[in-house]
C-alpha cells in the first residue's frame, strides 16, 4: 500500500478557460486521493502564487487583454515600437524560432503579415499596417509553465497545472490524461503522464493532435504544428524532445 | 518526461466514455478564502421582482434566476463585500463556482466550488440538470477517485464569464436599491 496523500486543489477561469492547478502535498503513488481545502496554508499561498503568475501572464499577451503589450502592438500603427517586458520577448523569440523551422505553418500573425513585426532589446516593432498578433497557439503554454515556476518557487515538491488542455506535470507524480470526446460526450483514457507537459488541439471539426514535450509552451505551439502538417513525426519534435499523436 | 499511453488510440475509441467529477471546495471555504478578515457571513438571498428583472434585462443582463443566495461577509458592524455561488452548464460539463465582489462593486476572487465531466448525453435531458437543482456545493459530486485531467480542444469558460458579469449586476442591483442595508 502506498501512504495515503494530500492533494490540494484549485481552480479558476482565467485564459478564457477553467485552469486547475494540483499540489501534492505529502505521501507517494499515484495521485488517487483528493481533498480541496482551502485553508489558508502555505500550499494554498503557492497557489494563489501560481494563479496570479497565469493573471500576469494573460495580462501581458492576451489579445483580448485592453492593455496588454499584444493588444498595444495590434492597436498600434505602422513604424510604431511597443515597450515589452522579458517575458513578452522570450514568447516572441520562441514564435519566430517555430515560425522558421516549421516553414511558415506556426504564425501568430495568422496570415496577416509574419514579416510586419521584429523585437530589439525592449521594443516590439509594427513594420505592416494590418499586421496584428494573436499567441492563442503558445500564450496558454506559456502561462502554464510560468505556473509550475511560481508553484517550485513556494517550494511546491509535485502536482500539476491544467490550462483547459495545456497541461503539465512536475515532481514525483503521474496524472492520467483523459481526452474529452467532443462528439458523444464523456471522456477517455489516453495516457499517464510524468515530470512533463501535454497538449491537445483540434481543427475546426474533426481531427485532433496531441504532443508531449518536456515544457509546456512547446507542447502547445507544436500541437499546431502537428496538425497543420498532419504529420506526427515531424522533423521539429525531436528538437524538442516531444512525441506526437494524431487522433 | 514519461508518458504512458493507455493503449492503441483505434481500441481507445471502442472503450466507453466516463464521467467523472472533482470537489475543490464549498461555499463557505470559498467565502473565508476571499475574505480572511470576516468574522462571520450573513446569508442575505436576494429576491427580484419584476422590475429589478427588467432593469437587469435593460442592462443586457438575463437575470435567469428571481433569487439569487447572496452572502455578505462581515467584521464587526462593518460589511467588507459580498460572495455569490451559482453554477453554470457548458455542452458537457456542469461548473459550479463562486464570486467574490468588493464594496466598490469589482470582482474580487473567482473559485470554482466543482466541476462535473458528463457522459455527454444525458447534460441535455431535464433530469440530468435538474439533480443539481438545490444541490449545497458541499454535496458531494465525486466519481470515483481518479484525477482526470482532461485533454480535448480548449473548454470554454464563456458560461461562467456570463454567470459572473449576471452576479456583479445583481448584486449592484441589490446594493442600489438598498436590500443590503
Amino acid at each position: 500500500m502506498t501512504p495515503a496523500r494530500r492533494v490540494l486543489r484549485r481552480a479558476r477561469p482565467l485564459l478564457g478557460t477553467l485552469v486547475e492547478i494540483g499540489i501534492v502535498i505529502d505521501g507517494e503513488g499515484s495521485a488517487s486521493q483528493t481533498e480541496g481545502d482551502a485553508r489558508g496554508d502555505d500550499s494554498g499561498a503557492a497557489i494563489d502564487a501560481a494563479f496570479a503568475a497565469i493573471a500576469a501572464v494573460e495580462g501581458r499577451l492576451s489579445r483580448f487583454a485592453a492593455g496588454s503589450e499584444i493588444f498595444r502592438f495590434n492597436a498600434a500603427a505602422a513604424g510604431e515600437r511597443i515597450e515589452i517586458g522579458t517575458d513578452t520577448r522570450r514568447v516572441l523569440a520562441a514564435a519566430d524560432a517555430l515560425h522558421r523551422a516549421s516553414d511558415g505553418i506556426f504564425d501568430i500573425t495568422l496570415g496577416s503579415g509574419a514579416t510586419g513585426w521584429h523585437c530589439d532589446a525592449g521594443g516590439l516593432h509594427k513594420s505592416g499596417a494590418a499586421v496584428h498578433l494573436d499567441l492563442g497557439g503558445i500564450g496558454k503554454g506559456h502561462a502554464v509553465d510560468c505556473a509550475v515556476n511560481a508553484l517550485r518557487a513556494a517550494d511546491a515538491q509535485a502536482g500539476w497545472v491544467n490550462a483547459g488542455g495545456d497541461l503539465r506535470v512536475f515532481g514525483a507524480t503521474t496524472v492520467p490524461i483523459d481526452l474529452r470526446d467532443e462528439t458523444a460526450g464523456g471522456v477517455r483514457r489516453f495516457a499517464t503522464l510524468t515530470d512533463g507537459a501535454f497538449a491537445t488541439s483540434r481543427l475546426c471539426t474533426d481531427g485532433h493532435a496531441s504532443v508531449a514535450a518536456p515544457e509546456c509552451i512547446w507542447a502547445d505551439a507544436l500541437t499546431k504544428i502537428i496538425l497543420v502538417s498532419g504529420d506526427a513525426r515531424h522533423p521539429l519534435l525531436e528538437r524538442f524532445g516531444a512525441r506526437a499523436w494524431l487522433h | 518526461m514519461r508518458v504512458v499511453l493507455a493503449g492503441a488510440i483505434a481500441t481507445a475509441a471502442l472503450t466507453p466514455a466516463s464521467a467523472f467529477a472533482v470537489d475543490y471546495m464549498n461555499a463557505d471555504q470559498a467565502a473565508r478564502l476571499m475574505f480572511p478578515d470576516a468574522d462571520r457571513f450573513e446569508s442575505r438571498p436576494v429576491v427580484l421582482d419584476a422590475d429589478a428583472l427588467q432593469t437587469l434585462d435593460a442592462q443586457g443582463v438575463r437575470a435567469r434566476s428571481a433569487r439569487w443566495p447572496v452572502k455578505l461577509a462581515r467584521r464587526g458592524d462593518q460589511t467588507l463585500g459580498y460572495v455569490v455561488s451559482d453554477e453554470v452548464v457548458g455542452k458537457f460539463e456542469l461548473i459550479s463556482y463562486a464570486v467574490g465582489i468588493g464594496l466598490d462593486g469589482a470582482v474580487r476572487q473567482i473559485e470554482v466550488l466543482s466541476y462535473r465531466e458528463s457522459h455527454g448525453g444525458e447534460i441535455r435531458l431535464p433530469a440530468w440538470r435538474r439533480q443539481f437543482v438545490g444541490k449545497t456545493a458541499a454535496s458531494t459530486l465525486r466519481v470515483g477517485d481518479d484525477i482526470a485531467n482532461i485533454s480535448g480542444a480548449t473548454l470554454s469558460c464563456t458560461h461562467v464569464t456570463e454567470g459572473v458579469k449576471r452576479i456583479v449586476a445583481v448584486v449592484a442591483l441589490a446594493k442600489k436599491t438598498g436590500l443590503f442595508e
